[in-house]
């Protein structure tokens, strides 16, 4: 039998300051719709009981996908399955669309929005971690006005972003990538391939012509109460070739300074030794052409990460 | 809340409280009982429809949001009288037991075959990620699709 969600009454304003209005009114619970993949199931399960939401799908604009000054902008609405399909994306952001095509299944990233899974602040976003390493920007748009938020300093807690009340998200923006950059993005689920990743583990590195790393950045997911780069690996790396010793101290290092939960999907043990297993094959795989960025890659999302 | 949207080809205007997703709307405002109530939670996949040919769990998509869209659900893949050719391949193949999944699975199928006409195997595996079966343990179901596929 179906459970019908706890009745609300749904706004649907046709502007940012028509929405900022409604989420900011002082009477009862409001909560900001996207795609309504979390939100909705959350009031399903009854952890929520908003008396309103304020649906964004009337405010034009906010899913629009393009370059603006060399840096990918992307509408807070734009869904997984736009972002996974667009050539922009593909050609200049191949960490990001490959990051994107692994959340969920086709039915949940033809609804999921960017925005919301960002908003969402979950440590085991798939997107998040790519987004770090590519040190995108959040536009947020509330009742003090806009503001930009660097995406190192959005995740502030457990399912919390750096939102006020009656706060936005309106765009990513996201900055070309270091030249001759190449990574990865590879996702460990420890129950069925469309679940969370237990782990998942984004990298950018750029090689000099000695083939050392004069960049290197790693996002995780699933490694901390919100999504982390892992700096102590990223220093272990730098000026370093990328050799099978170098990805091995990188992995130690992500393994050490993570501060994994334990929940139903894996033990905090677990995923302490899960990050240091796929940040080592992962910097193994981008050093061997495996991934995108180099002479011998597969174009972006083709390859399967497991192995 | 008044709703216009395209439903199975021919327009649709209907009112509908706030609340109601998709799925509540096409089972209980509008008698279409082919399109199944599972977890509730967007994750076993058997309330899939398609909007605007992508598929979307009804049970997470709020009715308000289908607006001005076209939607497909299960009593939609016939047409003219005559079943989809998913329809008959998945009779044929007895790609279907209790048959509870079937509609889900079949719209997920369509949603690949309208933006790839030709999957591999791979492709029609992932397609169907987050579509659960616990009768077939989907080689007959993958089998259909691929025949489908190669049918064209």
């Amino acid at each position: 039998m179906s459970v019908r969600l706890h009745p609300f009454r749904l706004l649907e304003p046709e502007s940012l300051p028509e929405a900022v209005d409604a989420l900011g009114r002082l009477d009862g619970e409001a909560r900001l719709v996207a795609g309504g993949t979390a939100l909705v199931a959350m009031i399903r399960l009854g952890l929520l009981k908003p008396d309103r939401l304020v649906s964004l799908h009337r405010v034009p604009a906010l899913s629009r996908i393009g370059v603006e000054d060399g840096s990918l902008v992307l509408g807070a609405m734009a869904t997984h399955a736009d972002i996974e399909r667009s050539g922009v994306v593909r050609d200049g952001w191949p960490l990001l669309a490959e990051a994107v095509r692994r959340v969920a299944t086709p039915a949940i990233r033809t609804s999921g929005t960017i925005g919301g899974n960002l908003a969402y602040a979950e440590a085991a976003s798939d997107p998040a971690p790519a987004l770090l390493c590519l040190e995108a920007e959040v536009l947020v748009v509330g009742p003090g006005g806009e503001r930009v938020v660097p995406i190192a300093r959005f995740f502030r807690g457990f399912y919390e972003a750096a939102l006020e009340a009656g706060e936005i998200v309106t765009a990513i923006r996201v900055p070309p990538s270091p030249a001759g950059a190449r990574g990865g993005y590879v996702k460990f689920t420890s129950r069925s391939a469309e679940d969370k990743p237990l782990v998942g583990v984004a990298a950018l590195v750029a090689l000099d012509a000695a083939g050392r790393c004069i960049e290197a950045r790693i996002g995780l997911g699933g490694a901390a109460p919100t999504p982390i780069r892992a700096h102590a690996a990223e220093r272990a790396l730098r000026g370093e070739a990328l050799t099978d010793a170098a990805a091995r101290a990188a992995a130690e290092a992500a393994a050490e300074h993570a501060d994994p939960l334990s929940d139903l999907m894996g033990s905090a043990g677990y995923r302490r030794e899960m990050i240091r297993v796929w940040v080592r094959r992962l910097l193994g795989a981008v050093r061997d052409g495996a991934t995108w960025g180099s002479s011998a890659s597969t174009s972006p999302g083709s390859r399967r990460s497991d192995r | 809340m008044t709703l216009a949207f395209t439903l199975n080809g021919r327009p649709c205007a209907t009112e509908t409280p706030e609340h109601w997703t998709v799925l509540d709307l096409l089972r209980d405002g509008l008698g279409l009982m082919g399109t199944k109530y599972g977890c509730g939670e967007g994750v076993c996949g058997t309330c899939t429809v398609l909007a605007d040919g992508r598929p979307i769990r009804a049970c997470l998509v709020l009715a308000a949001h289908v607006r001005g869209r076209s939607v497909v659900t299960v009593e939609g893949l016939e047409a003219e009288g005559r079943l989809d050719p998913l329809q008959t391949e998945f009779a044929e193949r007895g790609a279907a037991q209790c048959g509870y999944c079937t509609p889900g699975i079949m719209l997920a199928a369509k949603a690949l075959l309208l933006e790839n006409p030709r999957p591999t195997e791979h492709q029609v595996r992932e397609a169907l990620a987050g579509n659960l079966c616990r009768c077939t343990g989907y080689t007959k179901i993958i089998a259909a699709v691929l025949a489908v596929a190669g049918s064209r």
